[in-house]
């Protein structure tokens, strides 16, 4: 049985809603829709889920209306989206933008619902042993989906052999990293070497660190401080942006698409360029397939990430089909248009993304503001960490690290040089501790000298690693950080993907209060050794839902800095 | 070739005979001539400046929530229909406000953009703010609490846009939903804000993504003493409303008092 179905503008006033199924929805479903998954660019998905509802719409983007249908989770009603599409069809005759109540449409209404039931119940009669087995994937599909919201978002609606290959792969390395770190944590008491004779000669312990004495003031003829003298850091510096000229890109696209597509022309030359200077012609799938096909390969070019450019042109389709083309412009130039608008609503973020405030925030109730950074081995964590570290300290924040990295080797005299170079106090255990017990120590001790921001560093692991990620979320859950940060490379590819939706996965799966921490930000890694492959933030902010909050671009401090979205944006669709 | 040849000669036939026919003809014709070019051409110019500073755009701002669309709908329809959704595009009208449809004569219509204010969707309200005459502000005063550092950080973004300090945009800070019990007072509200609003001129940096090419380098206030909207070049007022109720006066007031009817 149907909850509820809306007509809606795209500019948020409510045109119509059935008064027969008069029931108050509970929650406001409608906004979570508009807010998580449309203007999201999900509006390609099928449908979406939000607590005992399920959602379904369309979108008639000529007269720029949506149609929303809500329904139980548990029914699956198999006749909504024919009902949407007639009711779609009857609404537009009737539709008259300076009309706002649409009393008269109610008993259309009904009648096409009895239409649309009975025509679902002989479709449904038929199609009951083909769709068994449908439905009980459906429904294991839905019962994944109802553990985890960025998740269920994620999931494709038939898993390609490809990721079932990429998880494989996976697998037998995450076994044998999985197999090394099972043999550490058990061992609780160091191996002591076995002594054979009782005047052996000592060996001489291999140790090539600079001699430390308790202060922690070391060599200092080898260390220079860091200090102020490095310079501004990138982050507070303003980018100098260049418009350049767009006609360029676009002859250069129209010669491109002009060689590769000689077979499109279905409809004649003079009719498409008759139509495209009167602007008639309503935008249909087969008009803009290649249009997009295009921009997704361009953009998979840029190191997006398949699914994830799939995902946005299904998207960017599902929001331009049926539009009527305005006048004087071309197929290709009207899909980039809404293509450049998404993208750029994707990168945007969706809250605030001001640390200091949030910083500042913290101080008042006289807590320390705890960030955790979180990624797979070799991304530049610990690299990173000491760069927002010197950033803080230039803006007068007093920092402190804890080395939570207990397991690589190193880790902690890595940061041990981070810190005496930046001067800021470093909480440590040595190596082979609980990260979960240092870091709730380093916090206690940061309150108790009174720093603002605990820098926690954590060591990499692999997203199938079950074990350390079971150890990631305990360290979550009892410390209970500000801020996680993701640490991701731009580099990477199609990983990104899983990467991130394992990591929100297994942290919410394994979370155990009421509150499951996701994500909250990103940090992009190694951007200069890409030249303007940098499709990998789209997939990441896709993907997670959260916004990027630094960029680093080299090895030095300095090198820290702010998404440019615009500059983003235009190098993805060059 | 033996075309170009003959359009060469014809071209330089006509340059020979130009001055001789301008010759001919007495100089007060040509001075004629001349004057009314210039003339048109001043005229035109003064027109467009003066255009320019007599826009009739007023924005609807504020956070997604704080009830935009329906004030929106309420100052053009006097009711707000069946309900609003969160906006995914923006509102745009030019008429009169309902309530003065009984007024007789020729009012000036106004021209009405309600910006979405999901955060996402940020870069919609900057493409209108060079031609705003005026802005509104619209502030949830149920919610007020827990929203009140998003709102005070997009204010002060607002306020510290290029165009508004250059051309000292008045902004109208709206209370909104004061018909519910719990809703704070203007008074409470104009406090809360200029206090986060400290906050936000502390910071040295900000790290806002989206302004990395609108220059936002203007700060308010002044140096040295607790931020009041009274230290901004451009007038902010407070003002109290309700959307669901119809109770606009103060805004349609504050509208009118700029774009004179």
């Amino acid at each position: 049985m149907l909850e509820q179905l809306l007509i809606f503008t795209r500019g948020g006033l409510i045109l119509w809603t059935c008064k027969e199924l008069g029931k108050a929805l509970k929650g406001s479903p409608i906004d979570t829709l508009i807010r998580s998954c449309l203007l999201e660019e999900r509006s390609g998905e099928v449908s979406f889920n939000y607590e005992a509802y399920t959602l379904k719409w369309t979108f008639h983007n000529d007269l720029g209306l949506v149609f929303v249908a809500v329904y139980q989770r548990i029914l699956h009603l198999l006749y909504v989206d024919d009902l949407l599409s007639m009711v779609k069809e009857s609404f537009s005759e009737i539709y008259d933008p300076k009309r706002m109540s649409y009393d008269d449409f109610d008993e259309t209404f009904r009648q096409l619902r009895m239409e649309a039931e009975a025509r679902g119940m002989t479709n449904g009669n038929h199609k009951m042993e083909d769709d068994d087995s449908d439905k009980t994937n459906g429904k294991e599909n839905t019962a994944d989906n109802v553990v985890l919201d960025p998740s269920k978002l994620m999931k494709l609606r038939s898993k390609g052999v490809r990721g079932r290959g990429g998880v494989r792969k996976t697998d037998s390395i995450g076994n044998k990293s999985s197999k090394v770190a099972a043999a550490e944590p058990p061992k609780k008491a160091t191996k002591k070497n076995r002594v054979w004779d009782d005047a052996a000669p000592k060996q001489v312990k291999l140790d090539f660190t600079d001699s430390v004495d308790e202060n922690g003031n070391g060599n200092h003829d080898h260390v220079d401080i860091a200090a102020a003298d490095q310079g501004e850091s990138m982050m507070d510096k303003e980018e100098v942006f260049s418009s350049d000229d767009e006609s360029e890109d676009d002859d250069d696209d129209e010669l491109r698409s002009d060689e590769k597509k000689p077979e499109a022309k279905k409809k004649g030359w003079f009719s498409s360029v008759f139509q495209s200077i009167t602007g008639k012609a309503n935008l249909e799938r087969t008009d803009l397939e290649p249009a997009l096909k295009a921009l997704k390969e361009r953009l998979m070019t840029k190191n997006v990430a398949e699914e994830i450019a799939e995902k946005l042109c299904e998207s960017v389709e599902a929001s331009l089909e049926g539009k009527k083309l305005a006048s004087f412009t071309r197929i290709s130039s009207t899909v980039q248009g809404a293509m450049e608008d998404a993208l750029i609503r994707i990168l945007t973020p969706r809250r605030s993304i001001d640390i200091m405030r949030d910083v500042h925030a913290a101080k008042e109730q006289r807590r320390p503001y705890v960030v955790v950074f979180v990624g797979v081995n070799g991304v530049g964590k610990s690299t990173n960490l000491a760069k927002v570290a010197y950033w803080l300290q230039q803006h007068k924040v007093s920092v402190m690290m804890a080395a939570c990295d207990t397991f690589r080797s190193g880790a902690v005299e890595q940061l041990r040089t981070h810190a005496r170079r930046l001067q800021i106090p470093i909480f440590e255990k040595g190596y082979e501790k609980d990260p979960a017990v240092v870091a709730k120590e380093a916090i206690q001790e940061a309150t108790r000298n009174g720093s603002d921001v605990v820098l926690v560093d954590t060591a990499g692991r692999m997203q199938d690693n079950e074990p350390l990620m079971r150890a990631l979320s305990k360290l979550i859950n009892l410390n209970k950080p500000d801020l996680v940060l993701f640490v991701g490379e731009a580099l990477v590819g199609n990983d990104a993907v899983d990467q991130l939706s394992k990591f929100n996965q297994k942290l919410s799966d394994l979370s155990n209060s009421g509150t499951t921490r996701l994500i909250d930000g990103i940090l992009l890694t190694k951007f200069d050794t890409i030249d303007d492959k940098v499709g990998a933030a789209l997939s990441m902010v896709y993907i997670s839902g959260a916004p990027v909050m630094f960029v680093g671009c080299g090895q030095s401090y300095t090198d820290l800095k702010k998404l440019n979205v615009k500059a983003i944006v235009k190098t993805l669709l060059k | 070739m033996e075309n170009l040849e003959d359009l060469k000669l014809m071209v330089e036939q006509w340059t020979n005979q130009g001055p001789e026919y301008l010759q001919k003809i007495p100089p007060f014709q040509l001075y004629a001539a001349i004057g009314l070019l210039l003339l048109t051409t001043v005229l035109l110019l003064s027109f467009r400046l003066v255009r320019r500073t007599k826009s009739n755009t007023v924005l609807l701002s504020g956070l997604s929530g704080s009830g935009k669309t329906v004030l929106f709908y309420q100052l053009r329809d006097g009711s707000s229909h069946q309900g609003s959704v969160t906006s995914m595009e923006p509102n745009e009208g030019t008429f009169v406000f309902h309530s003065e449809h009984a007024k007789k004569g020729k009012i000036k219509p106004v021209h009405l953009v309600d910006a979405p204010g999901h955060s996402r969707l940020r870069p919609k309200l900057e493409e209108f703010l060079p031609q705003a005459a005026a802005i509104v502000f619209v502030v949830d005063a149920l919610e007020f609490l827990p929203n009140c550092r998003a709102a005070s950080e997009y204010l002060y973004d607002i306020l510290t846009n290029a165009n508004v300090v250059k051309k000292k945009i008045p902004v109208l800070l709206c209370c909104n939903k004061t018909d519910k019990l719990t809703a704070h007072t203007k008074e409470f509200i104009k406090k809360q804000m200029e206090k986060e609003m400290q906050y936000e001129k502390l910071r040295a940096s900000r790290s806002a993504v989206s302004t990395a090419d609108i220059a936002n380098d203007y700060t308010i206030g002044i140096e040295g003493e607790v931020f009041s909207f009274s230290h901004c070049c451009n007038r902010v007022t407070v003002a109290e409303a309700s959307g669901l109720n119809g109770e606009t006066v103060q805004v349609q007031d504050f509208i009118r008092e700029y774009i004179k009817p």
